[in-house]
């Protein structure tokens, strides 16, 4: 996995002079660094947020936190991470007012399935759906499942990083990541109708 | 791991699995599970497929699925709701230095010209200054604060909505037709004073009849109803339907079949008035010929019933005479009460005041006064007046526990918004004062009655809901961000209390509300627009 993927290839010396003309207030560097990386953004909060009219906010205001908060990002530390740091607590921010009952958090195993996987069920979802019809059943995820899946392997983020934007335990990062694979799992099987989706695998 | 005897349970869980793969598990762990999965199929099946869907997922996500949109192509350059409060701010700063300018300034002026006290300033400011030979000044003001509430919110509502076309069309179409289509389809001739107005006696109207003039007479006879603008109305003809009246003076000396309801300094009945008479004015005057057949509903400084009213009586008044016939009950709240030798209430009568009332032995009176009466201010000595506090403390605590539970979404929205304090300030301020204005238009010209009276009772509760956002905002600050319906219920508990607390406190206790108001309406408001933000569905 790698950030720069997501954010297009600008090597650490160019990104720091840019960064260092933004600081300074020029437009221009402004202006790139925004060509740069909002591209990025944007997806990622369309991602996140189910209507794309709110990922178009998001976008705006987050390069609106950006432009206010560059004096506090610490050089030393990647900008990408610090970016989608900002993004996705922005992104969580706007879910979190629409609705307060958030499922609470419990590392509990037991709720996922006991069965492992089918290995070959798991290849044939795989096969037959499009990246189209992931991000499709993407959005019919709980909001904290979204989020997961998203900050993990879109956004690259590392477990402390997932842990502490959505206020959760560190040791139930997992948890939930597992969980979230689970119901884009069904969301796909229920879509496809072509594979049942739990499988009768071994029992542990 | 599983440990178990049943050497299927050796296997590991796929938590454990994904924890190995994402390299999550502590080393001591991470060994044993590679030793296992060297000597275990199915487990080495499990990893590679879980690891074969973390690329699927990865790539999934990766993929391009549309380019930028077209508004995201140049960097923002400022904040988007800066714009807004700045807006709402100068749209209040311009309408009061409109009123100050253009009514109070030159009320009072005229008041100390005329040498009168600062005795009164509302009555005079409101009944006197306002409908005196200002009120077309008075009326395009306030035409004018509507239009531009309406135009500032719906360019508000509209503002990320450009791109939507249809929405635009639907929104500003309606908005047409409302302001356009009602004067054009309603049967109603419309007069112009110039500068005064006339019916004469012999000539009838036969739709409503509405006038703006500065003086009214109506000596001929309205089919339908009558509504006038106008610092003097005389109607001396027969008005078959209501009487809707704004005025410096108002008399009625010919019959009319339906309602009187009359704003102004001085309203004098001398008629037969077949329905209900409500009236808000300085003065108001029953003479002895006249008679109400329904209920009289009064808001009123000097009043003197002398006529005869079917029906109750509801009075909020400074100085009440009464010298007639009332029918049915009477409820009274006012400062002084005289019941005359002539008085007749058949009803029972309820008083509320600060003196005793003042009544003559030849009164006849169904049943004895009922009598409470009232003392100046606050009595903090008593532990009644603590008791009604924490009552008032309990309701809005319900009211928000209720908000809280039947729309827990939109609770939170608000309590975010109230977050916003400038933006909510200046829109609580804009609607607080907005909304009024923009209703009684409504009662007059644009849609109707009861368009405005709604609008006005949702303002009212709006009044009241305020304060149940900014409470919440105080017991947040007071007891942290905690998460949950608990915490929530907490903040709004403390919060509420701390409200009632400081709103004890003598002299600072009007303005406070007044903030609190503001503040806690604004949130509503921008709350209020985010739920009608159109929400899309998802577009892969």
């Amino acid at each position: 996995m790698d950030r720069q993927k997501t954010t297009g290839a600008m090597n650490e010396a160019d990104l720091a002079q840019l960064l260092s003309h933004v600081q300074a207030g020029y437009a221009d560097a402004w202006g790139e660094l925004y060509r740069q990386y909002a591209p990025a953004i944007f997806r990622f909060c369309r991602r996140l947020l189910p209507a794309r009219e709110d990922a178009e906010d998001a976008t705006t205001e987050v390069f609106m936190k950006v432009r206010q908060k560059l004096g506090t990002y610490d050089s030393s530390r990647p900008f990408t991470a610090w970016l989608y740091k900002v993004a996705s607590n922005h992104c969580w921010d706007t879910l979190r007012r629409r609705r307060i009952r958030q499922d609470l958090e419990t590392g509990d195993v037991d709720a996922l399935p006991l069965e492992h996987p089918d290995p070959g069920q798991l290849q044939r979802l795989q096969n037959e759906h499009t990246s189209k019809e992931v991000r499709t059943g993407l959005a019919k995820l709980p909001d904290r499942a979204r989020m997961a899946l998203v900050l993990r392997y879109y956004a690259d983020m590392s477990y402390d990083e997932i842990a502490d934007t959505l206020g959760v335990r560190r040791a139930f990062v997992g948890v939930l990541l597992l969980r979230a694979r689970h119901q884009l799992r069904d969301a796909l099987s229920e879509t496809g109708a072509s594979m049942a989706a739990k499988s009768g695998g071994r029992k542990p | 791991m599983n440990p178990s005897d049943d050497p299927l349970a050796s296997h590991f869980d796929e938590v454990t699995a994904l924890l190995y793969l994402e390299g999550q598990l502590d080393e001591e762990h991470s060994r044993d599970v590679a030793a296992h999965v060297a000597s275990c199929a199915p487990c080495s099946q499990l990893l590679r497929a879980l690891q074969s869907e973390t690329v699927w997922l990865q790539e999934s996500l990766m993929a391009e699925d549309e380019p930028i949109p077209a508004r995201l192509v140049a960097a923002p350059e400022r904040g988007t709701a800066h714009w807004g409060w700045i807006a709402a701010f100068g749209l209040c700063a311009g309408g009061l230095y409109t009123v100050w300018n253009g009514i109070v300034a030159p009320a009072i002026a005229n008041m100390s010209q005329a040498g009168f006290s600062q005795g009164n300033v509302l009555n005079m400011l409101f009944f006197y200054g306002a409908f005196w030979k200002g009120w077309d000044a008075m009326r395009s003001l306030t035409e004018l604060l509507a239009l531009m509430t309406l135009g500032g919110l719906g360019i508000w509502l509209l503002r990320k909505q450009w791109r939507r076309f249809t929405p635009i069309v639907f929104v500003m179409g309606a908005l047409a037709c409302a302001l356009l289509l009602p004067p054009a389809a309603a049967a109603a001739d419309i007069e112009r004073g110039d500068p005064s107005y006339t019916l004469p006696a012999g000539q009838e109207v036969k739709n409503d009849l509405i006038v703006a003039a500065d003086r009214t007479r109506i000596d001929g006879d309205v089919d339908g109803d009558l509504i006038v603008f106008s610092s003097s109305l005389t109607v001396n003809g027969h008005v078959k339907g209501d009487i809707l009246a704004f005025g410096q003076e108002v008399r009625v000396n010919g019959p009319v079949d339906g309602n009187v309801r009359a704003w102004g300094q001085s309203v004098v009945l001398d008629s037969a008035i077949a329905k209900n008479v409500m009236a808000w004015t300085g003065e108001l005057e029953l003479n002895e010929k006249s008679t109400v057949g329904g209920s009289l509903t009064m808001f009123s400084g000097t009043s003197e019933l002398s006529g005869k009213v079917a029906g109750d009586l509801l009075a909020f008044a400074g100085n009440l005479e009464i010298n007639g016939l009332l029918g049915r009950d009477a409820t009274i709240r006012g400062d002084r009460l005289i019941i005359g030798p002539n008085a007749q209430i058949q009803g029972q009568t309820k008083y509320t005041g600060r003196r005793q009332p003042d009544v003559s032995p030849g009164a006849k009176l169904g049943s004895p006064i009922q009598i409470t009466m009232l003392k100046t201010g606050p009595d903090y000595t008593r532990v009644r007046y603590y008791w009604h506090r924490v009552l008032l403390w309990g309701a809005s605590f319900l009211f928000g526990l209720l908000l809280f539970l039947l729309a827990p979404g939109f609770f939170v929205d608000a309590g975010h918004a109230v977050r916003r304090i400038g933006p909510a300030l200046g829109f609580g301020a804009l609607f607080l004062f907005a909304t009024p204005i923009v209703a009684i238009i409504a009662c007059v010209t644009i849609v109707g009655l009861g368009v405005g009276i709604t609008g006005l009772l949702l303002w009212l509760i709006a009044i009241y809901t305020a304060q149940v956002f900014v409470g919440s905002w105080v017991g947040e600050k007071l007891l942290g961000e905690g998460v949950g319906a608990g915490a929530v219920i907490g903040r709004l508990a403390l919060g509420l209390a701390v409200i009632r607390v400081v709103t004890m406190v003598p002299y600072v206790a009007f303005w406070i509300n007044v903030v609190v108001t503001c503040w806690g309406m604004g949130a509503l408001v921008l709350a209020l627009h985010r739920k009608m933000r159109p929400q899309l569905p998802a577009a892969a």
